[in-house]
Formats: C-alpha cells, sequence, structure tokens
C-alpha cells in the first residue's frame, strides 16, 4: 500500500561549503546522495530505486545557486531553480532557449523547487533542459576532493541515470560560452499534456549564419529518443556551408530521425518516436534559422 | 524501530507561527505536517509529484510536499490550507471557490486553492491561460478545470479591486 512505504536513511547532512560537502560525500562513498530539489531523489527514495545511508543536501550552500555574467560567458549555478532560470532576464537572444527549457518542465510547483543542476545530474534522456543546455555548447564545471575540473555537457552523460561524476564530485555550475552573431537557437518539447508530462522528444537546434546567409555552425540535440540526450553530426555536417532551403531542412530532418535509437515505452513506440523527430527537427530548423536572420 | 539519534532539528515557520520539529530525516514534508502537526488539510494524492493535492506555499511560492525532505523547509515559511483564511473571514481565494461551486468531493481543492493563492501572488493580473497554465501541476477527477479557472478569476478580480487582501 503507497501509505505504508517509507524511505530509510540513517543521517542528513546539511554542509555550508564546497569544501565540507566534498569531504562528507568522500566519507560516505557509495552510501550517500546529493539532494538538489528532491523532485527526482524523494520520489526514487521512496520507489526505493534507491537505497542509501546518508542524504547531503546542497540547500545551504549559496554560491552553489550564483548566475554571474562574465566576459567569456554565463555561469549558472548548479542550484539554480528552474523557476528562476525560466525568467532569468540575463539568458538574451541565443541563450533564451535555455529559459524555454527550463519553463517546459513539469508544473509551477516543480520548477519552483527543482533545479538545473538536478534535471542535469538526474540525467534522464527525455531531461527538458538538456538539449538547450547542449547546443548552448554548456561546459560543466566539476568539483571533487581532486579539485575542480570541466567537461562538455554532452560527454557529461555516460547511460540513463549515468554521469561521469565520481562519488565525491558535484556539479557546480554550468558556463554558457558566448554566442555568435546572428544565431538563432529553438527548443521545442513533444508531449501529449504539455509542460505537465514528460517529453515523448525533445528537439533543440542552433543555427549561425554569415553574412551571405550561409550556415557557418548548427547545432542539433535530441531527447528521449537515446540512452542519452544526443548530437546528430551527420546533419550538423550535411547543413554546414549551405543556404537553408525547406528542401536541406527535411533532408536533414531525415537523417536525424534515422541516427536516433528510440525504445517504446508507455510514452510512444519506437517508430512513433523516428517519426516525430523528423517533423520536429523540421520544425525546430525552420524557426532556429528564422532567428538567426533576425539576431 | 526508530532510532531518535539520527533525529534533525528543524526550525520553520508554519502559518505563522514558529514551530522546532525533532524528526526523523527521512520524513517529506506532506508526512510531518499531517502526522505530526495533525495538518490534515494538505493531502497526500498520488505521493510521487504528479497531483498536487499536496500543494503548500513556501515562502509565497507553491511546492509540492510529497517530493521534498522535512529538512529542505529549514529557515522557511510554510502555509498550509489551515493558514490562509484571517481567522473566520475566508481568503478571497476561498470565497471564490465556494461561490462558483468549483468543489465536488473537495480533496484537490487545498492544493487548488494554495496554487491559485501562487498564481497572484506572482502574477496579480494572471489572465485565463495563465491561470491555466499555473494550475497544470493540480489535478482534479470531477469537475473539469472550468469552474476551478472562473474562481480563481474571480479571486483575482476582488483581490484587484480590493477586496480583503490577504498577504500570504
Ligand atoms: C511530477 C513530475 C514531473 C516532472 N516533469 C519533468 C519534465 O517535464 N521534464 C523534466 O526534464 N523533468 C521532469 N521531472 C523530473 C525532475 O523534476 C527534474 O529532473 C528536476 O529538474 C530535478 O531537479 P532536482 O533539483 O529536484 O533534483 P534532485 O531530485 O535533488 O536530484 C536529481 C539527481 O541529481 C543528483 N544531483 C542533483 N544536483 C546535483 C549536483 N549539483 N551535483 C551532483 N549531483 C546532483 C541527485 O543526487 C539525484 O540523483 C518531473 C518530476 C516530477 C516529480
Amino acid at each position: 500500500m503507497l501509505g505504508v512505504q517509507k524511505m530509510k536513511f540513517n543521517s542528513y547532512h546539511e554542509p555550508e561549503t564546497i569544501e565540507e560537502c566534498i569531504q562528507i560525500l568522500d566519507e560516505q562513498g557509495a552510501d550517500a546522495k546529493i539532494l538538489a530539489g528532491g523532485t527526482d531523489l524523494v520520489i526514487r527514495m521512496r520507489s526505493r530505486v534507491f537505497k542509501l545511508k546518508a542524504v547531503v543536501s546542497l540547500n545551504a550552500i549559496p554560491e552553489l545557486s550564483e548566475v554571474t555574467l562574465k566576459e567569456d560567458g554565463l555561469y549558472i549555478g548548479a542550484m539554480a531553480r528552474l523557476m528562476d532560470v525560466s525568467k532569468l532576464e540575463l539568458l538574451t537572444d541565443a541563450w533564451e532557449i535555455v529559459k524555454t527549457g527550463a519553463g517546459n518542465v513539469s508544473s509551477m510547483q516543480v520548477r519552483n523547487i527543482a533545479t538545473l543542476g538536478g534535471n542535469t545530474c538526474n540525467a534522464s534522456p527525455s531531461a527538458d533542459t538538456v538539449p538547450s543546455l547542449v547546443v548552448s555548447g554548456a561546459i560543466a564545471n566539476i568539483i571533487g576532493k581532486n579539485g575542480p575540473r570541466s567537461v562538455l555537457l554532452e560527454d557529461f552523460f555516460t547511460g540513463p541515470g549515468k554521469t561521469v561524476l565520481a562519488k565525491d564530485e558535484i556539479l557546480v555550475s554550468f558556463k554558457l560560452p558566448n554566442y555568435a552573431d546572428k544565431t538563432g537557437a529553438v527548443y521545442k518539447k513533444y508531449s501529449i499534456r504539455g509542460d505537465t508530462d514528460i517529453a515523448i522528444i525533445g528537439v533543440a537546434g542552433k543555427i549561425t549564419l554569415n553574412a551571405q546567409g550561409e550556415v557557418v555552425d548548427v547545432k542539433i540535440a535530441l531527447g528521449g529518443v537515446a540512452p542519452t540526450v544526443m548530437r546528430v553530426p551527420k546533419a550538423e555536417a550535411f547543413l554546414t556551408g549551405k543556404k537553408l532551403t525547406d528542401q536541406l531542412i527535411e533532408e536533414a530532418a531525415v537523417i536525424a530521425s534515422e541516427s536516433c535509437t528510440p525504445i517504446t515505452d508507455a510514452r510512444a513506440t519506437k517508430e512513433y518516436r523516428t517519426e516525430m523527430v523528423r517533423v520536429w527537427v523540421r520544425h525546430v530548423l525552420t524557426d532556429a534559422a528564422q532567428e538567426a536572420q533576425k539576431n | 524501530m526508530q532510532n531518535k539519534s539520527n533525529f534533525i532539528k528543524v526550525d520553520c515557520e508554519v502559518n505563522g507561527k514558529p514551530v522546532s520539529l525533532h524528526v526523523s530525516p527521512d520524513q517529506t514534508v506532506v508526512d510531518v505536517l499531517r502526522n505530526e502537526l495533525g495538518l490534515t488539510g494538505t493531502k497526500k494524492g498520488c505521493d510521487d509529484g504528479n497531483c498536487g493535492a499536496c500543494t503548500i506555499l513556501l515562502d509565497g511560492k507553491a511546492a509540492k510536499s510529497c517530493s521534498m525532505l522535512i529538512g529542505q523547509v529549514r529557515n522557511k515559511k510554510i502555509t498550509t490550507i489551515e493558514g490562509v483564511s484571517n481567522g473566520e473571514i475566508l481568503h478571497p481565494m476561498q470565497q471564490a471557490f465556494i461561490d462558483t461551486f468549483a468543489i465536488q468531493c473537495g480533496f484537490c481543492t487545498p492544493g487548488m486553492i494554495l496554487s491559485g493563492i501562487a498564481i497572484l501572488n506572482e502574477n496579480p493580473d494572471a489572465d485565463e491561460e495563465e491561470i491555466r497554465e499555473g494550475l497544470h501541476g493540480n489535478l482534479c477527477r470531477c469537475t473539469g478545470y472550468v469552474k476551478i479557472v472562473e474562481a480563481v478569476e474571480i479571486a483575482r478580480d476582488r483581490m484587484n479591486a480590493g477586496g480583503a487582501k490577504n498577504e500570504i
């Protein structure tokens, strides 16, 4: 019965500095789990997907929620709440796609508590913020007992629910590198009941044009159709250097649908997902190209 | 058997009153509200973050109390349905739910009312579309949402016209 299901763990830690946090994680080893907003973790602990001894909360480390605009880009703390990210004024033009991703996660109640770092570290293939961060070229800044390191976000995931993080490491922040002029970026989530639902697929696309209107850079990221969010290098290479037409975009969309490896689950069949990739990559690239002309 | 040695102390404010809890850290906020504090107006529906019946306000913002550990409310202000009225005077959101009959079985109602308040806290002029977007995380299995949306609109209009505003 639902009512009697109980999670059990022995200790709750709330470090106030990153150093203290890493020390606790190091001591607790594989028995500890990091708590950000808890919207994934708490549910999973109760359904006993996770069995653990200790919970280490990041909620008392203020610097993890900081947002800072620097010369080399925008830094967003891992503990930034999705509601705040979805309204962040510093996310202008080609960075607005990150707002869209955050705004697409579930409901007001979940966005108020859930964090950008939690959405990433949860490593769901259908996490709504990840495709946008990936096409933005986001870098994950990590820290652990051996010091800091940085990883390109698209290399951060190693499988469903799996990341490159070691037991003693936490995600500290994301860096969004500055974007070029004439860049447009668009994310579209396809789900049955809007935001509240987990995406059937999610598609992000970013296009940079030169003065002649040719594609100098394009990135496509797909959510929900592979073990991790995936880029589509073949479609990107196909479009690079060309002046976009509807025909070329359609061909790139076909390449994308042939590149993904979706599964069938409660939300959709693999055949349907494959077909929807073709449709939504077309929409996303068409809109991103239009944005790029404007910016 | 509960081993009290790992209990944690959580100071917070519940419905305007300071509360000092000494609780097992593996409890969720909804369980502490209902079982320790007797505030059973906060409902436990799906218990997995989907239905919104457990919605509370945390520092004025809506949150689902089933997917938060009790440690997460340390130093925060919690408002439950028991804390929205001003004594005998109902909050305009409660009154509007009654006036529009936006209730059937009533199980989703506390969460709906708190979400309604949170929507208007954030945006006092929320239009129908924004209200519907805000209510996305609250499921009602009886009425459909027409009356509920209407209730929030009426509460909005009354509050904007200067009707008993309740700062929460
Ligand atoms: C009803 C409901 C609907 C949802 N809908 C969506 C949706 O539409 N789209 C979507 O993408 N997601 C959805 N989710 C999933 C979830 O809300 C998001 O993934 C959320 O962003 C998780 O963030 P959090 O801060 O709550 O993470 P938590 O639950 O606290 O953590 C998630 C995981 O990441 C780890 N972690 C967190 N932060 C760090 C860090 N800084 N360093 C290292 N590890 C860390 C935790 O240990 C845990 O394993 C939904 C969840 C619910 C309950």
